[in-house]
């Protein structure tokens, strides 16, 4: 449900916060690693990993409800 | 709560797609175009995830006759789309895509596949295919800036939430700002309302949650909902959609799957395919939506997608598109747990998507109240509707605006106090039920009492109840911040939205799709091509039933 954030390789840049369409990242400030405000509000659109400039520094974890049923 | 003040001849609320053609058709024309955007215009909105599918008509591919390609269309899915707006709107609106399509290609977001315009999906085999495959993935990046390149003001993260109009003319609206303790109000000669459907009106897949659901958490009917509450005219706002797709991950690209729709004994569900065919699809679905549910209940489900026995390039071309339409994440988690679709069926589900009603317009965009036009979701689904009629009403609303002034009226500083006094009013409430709250309250309501099936006495019960409801969150609902402030008044417009479900499907005695009156199960023909018209009068609803426009 959240998105993850490694703190060791965030530079705080904001475009996560900035382009969330839900703001998920609420009260983050520039240079420092964003605040995950709301977490259940993410709809998992992927905005903010794949506009992030830092590869890895930001991901998603599946919801365990959000699982899919297959066989 | 200070108050900023912004002018504009066309306001575009919502970023969406709908909105960003409004706005740079009418930039374009010559207008001062704003767009107010409650997220962030680069990935908001039903398409800011992408789409990978536009219905469009081109004569060279499909033939010089539209209407066959029309009646084709109109077989699948998009004839819920198009429910109740005529065959003239439907002719003006194919009739432009081809031109959407160039227009597109030439700011950037491909439209071609290896060179060609090249159809999928969504059809029936041997049929037209009506859906041309397309990159969207970032498409509404690409549209961000064509409109900023076109000189359109984007102003986001502000949630404009009512109309400033005199019942006949629109002037302008308000706003608040999601962020900063602010009060927005637009002056506008024209206001065009592209601000999505409604998807929390109803449950999710998952009990009281409001992120897993196809849409958007954040699309919540608040244009209607402003329509309605300025005078403006709804139609069919009883009636229900479903969506389907897969089971427990609740999102669109159901025909973007290639595989066959099979039962628990591989039995196909559908007559259309017996094996993938990657041109296709399994169009079932189209057909009845609710199938899912139907085997579900009937105990012949689960019901899978099963793409066994599928090759590997069309693996590959179903996981080349799926990104496009929005879907990296579902990818990313089936990669993850070892998901490999080759040798795993995936069970599918219908979702309840809510309520399929819109706002009423004419050919050009306009609804029944002067300078306010409704395009996107508002008017009808899909990404080819919003960009064509987000152009039309673009640029429709720029002519009105030429000839439009804004009046200096008392009526407009009144409704200005009144919405500043409900902010700060909610905003000083204290130990009340959070927006969640009261959204699982509505949802509850929604669903025992006006859901899939209804009777007069569930509605009148159901009615009574959401009144209490509404009255219980106006005095007690909580917002310790600006953020929560907008999430408490999108609860407080689907709530107006209930309420006009409940009252219309009081009014429509009879059952129609999915509109099942237990008391009145016969589907009346007498109703065949009539739309199911409210709008308030004097504070009350009035309903009323008129004929379809041609």
């Amino acid at each position: 449900m959240p998105p993850i954030i490694d703190d060791s390789k965030c530079t705080g840049c904001g475009v996560c916060a900035e382009h969330c369409p839900q703001d998920v990242f609420f009260g983050s400030e520039i240079k420092k690693t964003p605040v995950i405000a709301f977490p259940e509000e993410c709809w998992h659109c992927y905005a903010c990993v794949l506009d992030c400039p830092v590869p890895e520094a930001i991901r998603l974890r599946t919801p365990v409800p959000m699982m899919l049923s297959y066989r | 709560m200070e108050i900023e003040h912004i002018k504009a001849d066309v306001l575009c609320v919502g970023g969406g797609i709908g909105g960003l053609m409004a706005a740079i058709r009418a930039s374009e024309l010559g207008a001062k175009a704003v767009v107010a955007e409650k997220g962030n215009a680069l990935h908001s909105g039903k398409g800011g995830g992408g789409c990978d599918h536009y219905l469009s008509y081109i004569p060279e591919i499909h033939g010089p006759d539209m209407d066959a390609f029309i009646e084709e269309m109109l077989q699948t899915q998009q004839r819920h789309n198009f429910e109740g707006l005529g065959m003239n709107r439907i002719r003006v609106h194919i009739a432009k895509t081809f031109d959407i399509v160039k227009m597109w290609e030439s700011w950037g977001i491909p439209m071609k596949y290896r060179g060609e315009y090249h159809y999928a999906g969504h059809a029936f085999p041997g049929g037209f295919r009506c859906l041309m495959k397309y990159e969207g993935r970032n498409q509404k990046p690409i549209l961000t800036k064509k409109a900023l390149e076109k000189g359109v003001e984007i102003v986001n993260r502000v949630m404009v939430f009512d109309l400033v109009s005199d019942g006949n003319k629109v002037y302008g609206a308000i706003g608040l700002n999601t962020r900063d303790e602010k009060i927005v109000v637009f002056e506008a000669k024209s206001v065009i309302l592209g601000t999505g459907g409604i998807s929390r009106l109803y449950p999710s897949p998952t009990p009281g949650w409001f992120n897993n659901i196809a849409t958007r958490l954040s699309l919540t009917g608040d244009g209607r909902a402003m329509a309605y509450r300025a005078g403006a005219e709804l139609q069919n706002m009883e009636m229900r959609i479903q969506h389907a797709g897969p089971k427990y991950y609740a999102r669109f690209g159901q025909a973007t799957w290639i595989g066959v729709f099979r039962d628990p004994q591989d039995r196909p569900i559908g007559p259309f395919v017996t094996k993938p065919e990657r041109l296709y699809g399994d169009i079932t679905p189209e057909v009845n939506k609710n199938i899912f549910l139907e085997y579900a209940q009937a105990g012949k489900g689960p019901v899978y997608m099963d793409g066994r026995g599928m090759s590997q390039e069309d693996l590959d071309y179903m996981m080349y598109w799926l990104p496009h339409e929005g879907n990296t994440p579902l990818i990313e988690h089936m990669k993850a747990d070892g998901i490999d679709y080759l040798k795993h069926p995936v069970e599918f589900m219908t979702y309840d998507q809510g309520s399929g009603g819109r706002i009423v317009t004419n050919e050009e965009g306009e609804t029944s109240i002067n300078g306010l036009y409704a395009v996107g979701d508002e008017l009808a689904n899909g990404v080819s509707n919003a960009s064509v009629f987000g152009w039309i009403s673009g640029e429709n609303a720029t002519l009105y605006a030429k000839g439009a002034n804004i009046p200096d009226g008392k009526e407009i500083q009144d409704l200005i106090d009144e919405k500043k006094g409900l902010l700060e009013k909610i905003r000083g409430q204290k130990n009340g039920p959070d927006w969640k709250e009261v959204n699982v309250a509505l949802q509850q309501i929604m669903s025992d009492y006006s859901g899939a099936l209804r009777t007069e006495a569930l509605l009148d019960t159901g009615l009574f109840h959401l009144k209490r409801l509404k009255q219980k969150a106006l005095e007690s609902i909580i917002a310790g911040n600006q953020h929560e402030l907008g999430r408490s008044i999108e609860v407080l417009n689907m709530i107006d939205i209930g309420e006009l479900v409940f009252i219309c499907s009081k009014e429509r005695k009879e059952t129609r799709g999915l509109h099942i009156r237990r008391d009145y199960p016969l589907t009346n023909p007498r109703l065949n091509n009539k739309v199911h018209i409210i709008k308030e009068v004097d504070h009350r609803p009035v309903t009323e039933w008129r004929p379809t426009q041609k």
